[in-house]
Parts: structure tokens; C-alpha cells; sequence
């Protein structure tokens, strides 16, 4: 080494010589780390997923804003859900789109006596892998979802019936009390083989409806149903339909404007604007029966402001209904008359929601209710622009006077254990509820019909519980005679309009989008249609 | 080379176990009950006992922990109560669309950012390394939601030629990859200027040049293997985070990975979902990174000779 | 011999006069670029509640989803009727504020518990350095999003969560740098006079390193806007009717082909502060390892 070199050149100097020696150690060692990350590349694309491959032109797609846990309806029963979930699995009746019970499964179902329905399982009715329906699967039907944990349909029962069976296909749905409305409330009873029904949802297992599941990937919600070739009626058009999972609703409307989609609901009112006039897009509506509400919490006690009829009416005043049905709703909804949505069968109108601010200022400062904080809360999704309406109603109440606070709850999160009184306080609450049989009484009895017991366990609707009008309504379920039944449910309705339940309430369109080449598709009322109607234009 | 090798492993199950254990704590901190967070909200109260024995709610905090393990060593990772099924298969259900995402993104950055970085290096300080330094600045400045959405809007809503959403072809990958990559790129590609730059300028690379190498071989054969080492870490580490779940990019485009499904699982509190996720997504990481880390002895011969700490 | 010396001497020389000038110019043109965007978002945020703006909240909802430049709002308005320019500004307050904090918080336990890993090493610097890269082997997003669900989505918890997600790379570089100083003469000066070495490290170490640690804080003011802004958009931002950019932009996400305002204009002001910072703090960067190589 001279003076002149440092190490660093003559490690430079070392390096460069082995190279240009050898010319293959540098070489060797990139080899050997590009093999590397080609193992580890690999490794990795084994572990990749491919297209899910695009539905062929007779699939029918329908993407839902909520996961399809199941293809039961024990516990689910958002709309679109319902839709799928009828393709697989029946009940005895159904719900019509005139809001009359078909039937379906049954053959016969008939009032023999006050107490006594006398019902007949359809000679052709077969599950999909060929077994006959039995009574028996009736019987066990009943008792699965009577037992069910959280069941809200067992809310619209105020008796549960026993299955009597005469012979092999027929038998009597005995009630203590008489409950003419039997034929409505089974139609929700879906019947599965008795050895595999469980109270709780059932992920698979056989139905005797036209689809079968062929794939489930409950994971990212996306299922795949095919024609049941063993299905008892006449075999429905479409031959293989695909569900899919969107939970954004922006995400619902580009894939049904970009055509990946056929059929897509659960839309903001805003959206429907957008779609319509959209060449391609078809928009279905119909009247609903839902009613969504800003319910007022009544598990509070007697000295608290809220739980005095007239503050709760005051706060009313506040809001102005007009703006939100025709400025945020646009136009889509319309606002409540009554305590049920008056497309119902059995509904009454019983008064209206007013907008006078300084009127509900004054009431309230006549009242001695000063710098009122109300908590409001709510389901993201609950309803189409819930959120909207939350913003609105909070500036609404904050110019009367009000301290009110927002609280917004992610769909599928603890929001039930807050209904049930069970987490923290809350006043008014976010919700929308149907009528899965399109009669009033039975919202009544779900709703309004609480007792003390029920509110033991916190099963009564957020503390409604008031005796004289619990028992009207079940005076009103057990009547059979039509007139006298729509006595009682005029007298029902208007008590319960005078306690003054809801801040402010309406009753929301039944509204879905669908390609142009989807035909036959029947909006009901509740929401959803039947699938096997539908078919696809070429 | 083998103390090397023994050291990372053990940290990175270290790293795992730290992980889940976090998750772990947080979740018992929490306010509320957690059997309702377990069970769900629509439990009965025979239900939550039951929960409560099973997972040894009841015990003080280390006895659960103690349970916790034993059921994460038997494989038995909770039912998710929002999807009605075992928790870990949920993850697995939707792993392969993330791993998916995180390849096809890591491909795409590493294929634009070298050759991107290369030419800031050759061009450096001069005007149009000045822009293109800018560009990449607003590269990684622009929030994923954002690009994304704006994306979706221009290619699968206004000119119709990509899918809006999910992966039912090919084609739906490119938007979420671009999404990705845009960061991704902007940070990688100046790192490797960053580096190839530094080498540029050092001894050997002097030494090369005066034995008139050309401009082009010094640049791509020898200032590129030294860079090699630190711009195949940042690309492993990169891919080894994204496998932690592209969260933003995947709820734009409703792309059914394990991202969307931890937003989901947080929403609902579903706390054997999120136990599940981020320990399934904290593994497969650690094990890219592992062996990322592991590619370095192969690399860099004073790391195998043992001259040199790699911390 | 001197074959081998020259062409290097002057290979170097040579690249170091032909870039400086250029380099110069480039980082001061990035400074100034940085600090003009900068400022262009942040100047009107403070003084949002002076302009002659609508408030944030008040809606109107016959003025629902208005273009720019109707009626007086100059970006609009969103799905209530609010006025977007407020919306945007107010929310911008809030998440500058938590930004500001946020690296505030960081920073100092960075440069804190850095610069005592640093200075004092041995089972210190273990410690320090092990729980450091620790954290930074936790999935970030998750891990905030995790906490965020936890403990409720408030300001606090927020800020609080992105300083704990910021102070290791602060801490890794005050670390750093404060090797590279104790080796300094004047630090074993110090220590020969008999000065404490608390006193060294308060009064001297940490007051030379400042400038350099500041600027990593500064570029983690850009990424602790990226990330409360990407917090928000998931839902985990303050509770409604209070927004900050994240959610203003997921709520005009339905809106993206009817309001295309609702999410460009918000993201924009996201784009414009973060290239801002980013360019400011690479430039002042660059601009510092100029002069310490001039130096040197």
C-alpha cells in the first residue's frame, strides 16, 4: 500500500478485482435473494384469492346493505334479507302484496272454530332433497322460534299456539284466546325439517322454497343460490342468483348504474333522485309498512321532564316536519297521522305533528322546563338519511332552547342493550319498525301492548307500558268480529297517540332500484318480493 | 449468521405475542361487560354465563390471560357473533382477497418506483428532478380515501370502464392498486434516490468511474447493489404492513378483505372477530418481515460474516 | 498513486460545486412553496370564526346541495344546507388542533425519552429502544382504530392515540442524533468541569439537536393530519353534528356524481396543507444537511 491509498480504495480496489475475477459471487448472491423473494412471492400468491368471476347473463345479482348471516329469519329480518331469505325457506302463508295472507305451504287454513284454525299441508310440498313437509315440523317450527333468544317476532304473538295434529298432513293451531290473525303471523313461521331446526339462525339445512344455497361465503357475504329442481311448484325463471355484500350505499349505487348489479335497496331518498331518469335504472316504490320514529324513551322516572305528555308533545313543536319531508326526504316519505303508517289494515288517523317553535319555546318555559339536554341515538341505517334527519332535528331542537347530543351507533353494535335500558341514559331514540303481516294490530301488539312483565326483562318497547291500553289491543287481537275488532283499534290508537309516544315520526315509501332487464319484480309493501316471479330479458 | 437468524426469530415472536397481548389488555379495559361484547347484544343471561366460564371472565386479569393462551394454542379463537361463525374462519375467508390486494400493489410500486427513483438519482438537483421531487411530495400527500374515491368516480362511474366494487374480474383490481401504489410509489421512489444518490458519491463507486465505467452501468450495477439492501427491506416492510390490511382502500372499493372486515368488527364490537383479525394479519406480517430480514445475510456478506449489527 | 487520488479529488469536488447551486435554489424554492400552501390553508382556518362566513351548523334546508358560487357560498353547500367553505374550515380548526397537539405530545416524549436513550445508553437505551420498536411493530391502523373503538371517539382519546402512534420515529431520531453529539468535545468539556450530566444534556445536547428533531416533528404534523383525517372517514371522529374532513368527505361520498364539491373541496384543503408541510419540512431539511456538509 502506498501513502497515497487509502483502505477504503483498496477495499474498493479488493471488491472489484474479485469481481471481475470471478464475475459471478456478486451474481450468485442477487440469484440467491431473487430466489428468495420468489419463494416468499410464491408462498404468498398460493395464498391469493381470484375474481370471484363475473355473474353470467341469466344470473340474477342482488347486493344487500347488510351481511347475510343466515337464511333464516329468526332474528333477521331486514327487507332485502327477506327477499333471499323466502327463496330457500316457507312458511305456511304469505303476505301478499295487498296485504292479505296467500298460501303457500298450507293448502288449507281455515277459523273452524273461535280458538281453532284447521290447516292443510299442501300434498306436493317437499323440501329440496325430496322429504315430505310434516306436521310435525309445524309443531317444531312454533316452539324453535318461541324459544329463540331476542326473537322480536315473538313480540307479535300474544299467544302462542299448539299444534294439534289430526292426520298426517293436517291438524289444528289451538290458541286459548281467540287470535284471528293466526294466518297473518304464520305466514313468518318458516318451516324446516323438525330434526334440524334449532332456536337459534340456521345457516344451512334444506328448505322447500325454489332456490338452494350452492355457495356461502359467510365471511365476505357472498352467496350463491341455484334453482331447486325438486321444487314442489311450478320451477321459477331464474336459474341461478348471486347475493352479494355492499355496505357502503355509494358503493350500491355505482355497481347498480355500472350494471353489476341488479337489484340493490336500502337507498337514501337523495340516491333514488340520482337513479331515476338514469337509462337502465328502474326505480320501484310502493307504500310501505314501516314506520320510523324518534321514539322517546320511557324507562325514565316520574319526576324526570320527558316523562310528562305535554313536555313531550311541546318538544314536538320544534320540528319541522315539512322541511324534512320535502327538503332532506324529497318528497319520499310522508309524515305520520296516526301511530302506525295508515297503509295498514285496521289503521286510524289520530292527529298531526304542527311546527310552531315559539309555541313550543313557551310551552315549554309554561312547564317549568328549562335548558332541557336530550340524548338522541341511533343506528346508522336504520332508515334511509337517518343521519340527515339526526343533524336537522338536533339544530331543530337547539334553536328552541334545547341542549340536545347526538349519538350514533354502528349497524350490528351494542345498540340493543341501550334500548333495553341495559348500557347508558338516553331520551329519544332512532328507529324504524314494520309490520311483517301489514295489519296495525300486530304493530300495536309489538309496540304498545307492554306489561310489567314483559319489562321485568326488558322486553316491553323502551318502557311503553301502559295497562288500559294493553289490554284494548288485546282485546282488539282476540276479537273476531270485524267491526267490534275496528272499535277497539280506533280506541287503541287514539290512547296511545294522547301519551304523545314519538318526537316525530313517518311513514317511509318501499323503495328499490333494479336494472331494466329485470322484469316481474313486485315491490310488497314490507319491503320485498317474491324472487321466483322475477325473470331476466335478453 | 445463526445468531443473526435466532435473534430475529425470537423477536418476532416477540412481536406477535406482543401484539395479541395489547389487543388483549385494551379489550379487557374497555368499558362495558365484556361477555356482552363476546356473546353479543341479544344474549340471554344463560348465554353470557356461559360465555363467562368459558372464557374465564370472572378470573382476575392473568388467570384469562392464561385461558386466553391455552385457547389460542388449541386453535379455538371465539365465534364472531356478527357472522354466526367461528371467528377465525371468518379471517380466513377473506385473508386471500387482502393477500391478493397487498401482492399485486407491491408489484406495481416496486416496478415504478426503482426505475422512477434511478432517475431522480441520475438527475438530481436539476429542474425536472425538482418537479418530479414535487409530484412525489403531493404523491404521498394525498389522503387514500380521497385518491380512491376520485379514482372510482373518474374509471367506473363517469367513463365506465372498471368495476366500482369488489373483485368479480380482473379488472376490479386496478383501481384499489392504484390507490395503494400512488403512496407507496411517491415514498419508495424517493428513498431509492435517497440512496442511489449517497452511493453515487462514495469511494469505490469514484474508483469504478475512473476506470471509465460508463454513467449508466455505475448507476443500475453498482450503486444499485448497495442500494439494494435498504430499498428490498423498505419493499418487504411495505408489503408486510399492507398485509395488516389496507383498511381505507378496501372500504372504498367494498373490497372483501381482512381491512373492511377489522372496520366491521370494531363497529359491532365483536371482539372475537378483532381478536382474530389482528392476530391472523400481526402473523403474516411478522412472517414476511421475518423473512424479508432473513434475505439480508444473503444480501450483505458483512451481516453473514457477522462484522456488522443489523439493529 | 496520485492517478488514484486525483480523478477522485476532483470528481468529488466537482459534484459537490455543480449541485450546490442548483440544490440551493431547489430547497429554497421548496420552502417557499411549502410555506405558501401552508399558509393558504391554514391562515384562513384561524381566522374562520372572523370571515364573514355562515355559521358551520346553521342548516337551511331549502338550500340543500347547492354548486359553488350560488347564492354567496362560495364552495357550496352540503347535504343540510350548510355552507361548505364553513364546514371546512371549522372542521379544519378541530383537526389542525388535534394535529398541533398531537405531534406537541409526541414530540416532547420523543425528544425526551430519545435523547435520555441516547445520552445515558446502557440498560436505559435497552429499555428505551426495545419498547420502541416494539410499538413500531404493533399494526398502526388497526391499533388506533382499536383504541378509538374502545374508548370512545373524543378529541382526547384521538389525540392522545396519534401521539402514541408518533413518538418512536421522534424518539429514533433524537436518539440518533444525540449519539452523534455526546461524542462532541464539548460535551466531555462539561463533564470534565464537573457539570451534572442532566444538567449537560438539558442545557446543551438537547438545544443543539432541537432544530434538526423539530423538523421530523414538523413532517409528522402532515401525517398526524393524513391520519386523524383517515380516522374520521372511518367514523371514529368526533361525535356528529360536529365534522371534521374525514367524515365531511364520507357523507358527500353518496353525493360524488350529483355534489362532486362535497369531496373534492375538502380533500383538496387535506392535499394542499399536507404537500405544505411536506415541502416546507423537506426543503428546511435539505437546506440544514447543505449547510452541515458545507461545514464539515
Amino acid at each position: 500500500m502506498t501513502p497515497y491509498e487509502t483502505s477504503a480504495t483498496s477495499a474498493a480496489f479488493d471488491r472489484l478485482s474479485s469481481l471481475s475475477n470471478t464475475g459471478l459471487s456478486r451474481r450468485s448472491l442477487l440469484k440467491w435473494a431473487s430466489a428468495a423473494a420468489g419463494a416468499a412471492a410464491l408462498a404468498s400468491l398460493a395464498g391469493c384469492a381470484t375474481p370471484t368471476g363475473l355473474p353470467g347473463p341469466g344470473t340474477y345479482t342482488v347486493a344487500l346493505n347488510r351481511s347475510l348471516v343466515s337464511l333464516d329469519n329468526k332474528l333477521n329480518q331486514f327487507d332485502a334479507a327477506v327477499t333471499v331469505q323466502r327463496a330457500v325457506r316457507q312458511g305456511l302463508t304469505r303476505i301478499s302484496t295487498e296485504l292479505t295472507p296467500e298460501l303457500v305451504l298450507a293448502s288449507s287454513f281455515v277459523l273452524t272454530s273461535p280458538t281453532e284454525w284447521t290447516v292443510a299441508i299442501h300434498p306436493d310440498a317437499v323440501y329440496s332433497d325430496g322429504t315430505r313437509v310434516e306436521v310435525q315440523d309445524v309443531a317444531t317450527a312454533l316452539e324453535m322460534y318461541r324459544t329463540t333468544a331476542g326473537s322480536f317476532l315473538a313480540t307479535f304473538f300474544p299467544e302462542w299456539p299448539v299444534v294439534v295434529p289430526i292426520d298426517d298432513s293436517t291438524f289444528i293451531l289451538r290458541t286459548e284466546k281467540p287470535l284471528p290473525i293466526l294466518d297473518y303471523l304464520m305466514a313468518n313461521i318458516l318451516i324446516t325439517p323438525a330434526a334440524a331446526n334449532t332456536n337459534e339462525e340456521l345457516q344451512t339445512g334444506v328448505g322447500s322454497g325454489p332456490y338452494v344455497v350452492k355457495s356461502a361465503n359467510r365471511g365476505t357475504g357472498n352467496y350463491v343460490l341455484e334453482r331447486n329442481d325438486n321444487y314442489w311448484a311450478a320451477l321459477p325463471p331464474i336459474g341461478t342468483i348471486q347475493v352479494r355484500f355492499l355496505p357502503e350505499e355509494s358503493s350500491r349505487v355505482v355497481s347498480l348504474r355500472s350494471g353489476e348489479v341488479d337489484v340493490i335497496d336500502s337507498i337514501s331518498p337523495d340516491s333514488v333522485d340520482q337513479l331515476r331518469g338514469l337509462p337502465g335504472v328502474k326505480i320501484e316504490t310502493t307504500d310501505g309498512v314501516r314506520i320510523n320514529q324518534l321514539f322517546y324513551n320511557f324507562r325514565k322516572p316520574a319526576s324526570h321532564p320527558l316523562a310528562d305528555p305535554a313536555v313531550r308533545k311541546a318538544l314536538s313543536y320544534a320540528i319541522d316536519g315539512d322541511a324534512l319531508v320535502n327538503d332532506v326526504l324529497v318528497g319520499s316519505v310522508v309524515e305520520a297521522t296516526g301511530v302506525v303508517p295508515q297503509r295498514l289494515t285496521g289503521s286510524t288517523e289520530t292527529g298531526t305533528y304542527e311546527y310552531d317553535p315559539d309555541r313550543a319555546k313557551s310551552e315549554l318555559k309554561a312547564l317549568g322546563v328549562t335548558d332541557l339536554e336530550l340524548s338522541i341515538i341511533w343506528e346508522s341505517g336504520e332508515f334511509a338519511s337517518d343521519t340527515q334527519i339526526m343533524e336537522a332535528v338536533y339544530e331543530m331542537l337547539r334553536a328552541v332552547g334545547v341542549k340536545p347530543t347526538l349519538r350514533q351507533f354502528e349497524p350490528g353494535g351494542d345498540i340493543s342493550t341501550w334500548r333495553q335500558g341495559r348500557a347508558g341514559d338516553w331520551d329519544v331514540l332512532g328507529n324504524g319498525y314494520a309490520s311483517p303481516t301489514g295489519l296495525a294490530v300486530t304493530l300495536l301488539q309489538g309496540m304498545y301492548a307492554g306489561t310489567a312483565k314483559k319489562e321485568e326483562t326488558r322486553d316491553s318497547y323502551h318502557g311503553y307500558v301502559f295497562p288500559e291500553i294493553t289490554d284494548i289491543i288485546g282485546a282488539a287481537s282476540s276479537e273476531v268480529d270485524p267491526t267490534l275488532r275496528q272499535g277497539y283499534l280506533d280506541e287503541a290508537q287514539q290512547a296511545i297517540w294522547d301519551t304523545w309516544p314519538c318526537l316525530w315520526s313517518f311513514a317511509p315509501k318501499a323503495v328499490l332500484a333494479r336494472r331494466d332487464r329485470v322484469d316481474g319484480v313486485v315491490l310488497g309493501p314490507n319491503g320485498s318480493y317474491q324472487i321466483l316471479d322475477v325473470s331476466l330479458k335478453a | 449468521m445463526a445468531p443473526y437468524i435466532l435473534r430475529r426469530l425470537g423477536q418476532s415472536l416477540l412481536t406477535v405475542f406482543l401484539t395479541v397481548s395489547t389487543v388483549f389488555v385494551l379489550v379487557r379495559l374497555a368499558p362495558g361487560d365484556p361477555a356482552v361484547a363476546y356473546a353479543g347484544p341479544l344474549a340471554t343471561t344463560e348465554q353470557l354465563d356461559t360465555v363467562r366460564t368459558q372464557f374465564g371472565l370472572d378470573l382476575p386479569l392473568w388467570q384469562q390471560y392464561a385461558v386466553f393462551l391455552r385457547q389460542l394454542f388449541q386453535g379455538d379463537l371465539g365465534t364472531s357473533f356478527s357472522f354466526q361463525s367461528p371467528a377465525l374462519q371468518v379471517v380466513l375467508e377473506r385473508l386471500p382477497y387482502t393477500i391478493t390486494l397487498a401482492v399485486s400493489a407491491i408489484l406495481l410500486t416496486t416496478v415504478v418506483s426503482v426505475p422512477l427513483g434511478v432517475w431522480m438519482a441520475r438527475r438530481a438537483d436539476t429542474a425536472r428532478e425538482l418537479s418530479a421531487n414535487v409530484v412525489t411530495i403531493a404523491g404521498q400527500s394525498m389522503p387514500e380515501f380521497w385518491t380512491g374515491t376520485m379514482l372510482l368516480t373518474l374509471f367506473a362511474v363517469l367513463v365506465p370502464i372498471l368495476p366500482a366494487s369488489g373483485f368479480s374480474t380482473w379488472g376490479g383490481l386496478v383501481l384499489p392498486t392504484i390507490t395503494i401504489a400512488i403512496m407507496q410509489i411517491a415514498l419508495i421512489s424517493r428513498m431509492v434516490r435517497r440512496e442511489i444518490v449517497m452511493n453515487l458519491q462514495a469511494p469505490y463507486l469514484t474508483v469504478a468511474r475512473s476506470r471509465g465505467v460508463k454513467e449508466s452501468g455505475l448507476t443500475w450495477r453498482y450503486a444499485m447493489g448497495g442500494a439494494s439492501i435498504p430499498v428490498l427491506t423498505a419493499l418487504g416492510t411495505r408489503f408486510a404492513s399492507m398485509l395488516n390490511g389496507v383498511v381505507v382502500v378496501e372500504v372504498v372499493f367494498a373490497w372483501p378483505g381482512v381491512g373492511s372486515l377489522v372496520v366491521r368488527a370494531l363497529e359491532t364490537r365483536d371482539y372475537p372477530l378483532i381478536v382474530a383479525t389482528v392476530l391472523v394479519t400481526s402473523v403474516l406480517s411478522v412472517l414476511v418481515q421475518l423473512l424479508v430480514d432473513l434475505c439480508y445475510p444473503l444480501l450483505d456478506p458483512r451481516v453473514r460474516l457477522g462484522k456488522v449489527a443489523t439493529s | 498513486m496520485s492517478v488514484i487520488d486525483r480523478p477522485s479529488a476532483v470528481t468529488a469536488q466537482q459534484l459537490a460545486a455543480a449541485g450546490s447551486t442548483r440544490r440551493r435554489r431547489g430547497s429554497r424554492l421548496k420552502i417557499w412553496i411549502g410555506a405558501v400552501c401552508t399558509l393558504l390553508v391554514v391562515l384562513p382556518i384561524l381566522l374562520a370564526n372572523v370571515l364573514p362566513l355562515p355559521a358551520a351548523n346553521s342548516q337551511d334546508l331549502s338550500q340543500r346541495r347547492l354548486a359553488p358560487l350560488t347564492d354567496g357560498h362560495l364552495l357550496g353547500t352540503d347535504q343540510l344546507g350548510r355552507d361548505l367553505l364553513s364546514l371546512i374550515l371549522h372542521g379544519g380548526q378541530v383537526s389542525l388542533l388535534v394535529g398541533v397537539l398531537a405531534v406537541s405530545v409526541s414530540g416532547v416524549i420523543g425528544i425526551v425519552l430519545g435523547s435520555m436513550a441516547g445520552f445515558y445508553g446502557g440498560k436505559i437505551d435497552a429499555f428505551i429502544s426495545r419498547v420502541l420498536e416494539a410499538q413500531l411493530s404493533l399494526p398502526l391502523l388497526m391499533m388506533l382504530l382499536l383504541v378509538v373503538a374502545l374508548f370512545g371517539p373524543s378529541l382526547p382519546v384521538i389525540t392522545f392515540v396519534i401521539a402514541i402512534a408518533q413518538w418512536p420515529e421522534v424518539a429514533r431520531l433524537t436518539r440518533s442524533l444525540v449519539l452523534v453529539e455526546r461524542e462532541k468535545p464539548y460535551v466531555s468539556a462539561a463533564r470534565v468541569l464537573g457539570l451534572p450530566r442532566l444538567q449537560v444534556l438539558i442545557r446543551h445536547v438537547i438545544p443543539n439537536i432541537f432544530k434538526q428533531a423539530s423538523l421530523v416533528v414538523l413532517l409528522l404534523l402532515a401525517q398526524a393530519v393524513l391520519l386523524e383525517s383517515a380516522l374520521s372517514y372511518l367514523g371514529a371522529g368526533p361525535q356528529r353534528p360536529f365534522s371534521t374532513w374525514g367524515r365531511i368527505i364520507s357523507d358527500g361520498q353518496d353525493y360524488i356524481t350529483t355534489s362532486w364539491w362535497l369531496v373534492t373541496f375538502p380533500g383538496l384543503f387535506i392535499v394542499i396543507l399536507v404537500v405544505g408541510v411536506n415541502l416546507l419540512g423537506d426543503g428546511l431539511r435539505d437546506r440544514a444537511r447543505r449547510r452541515k456538509g458545507a461545514k464539515s
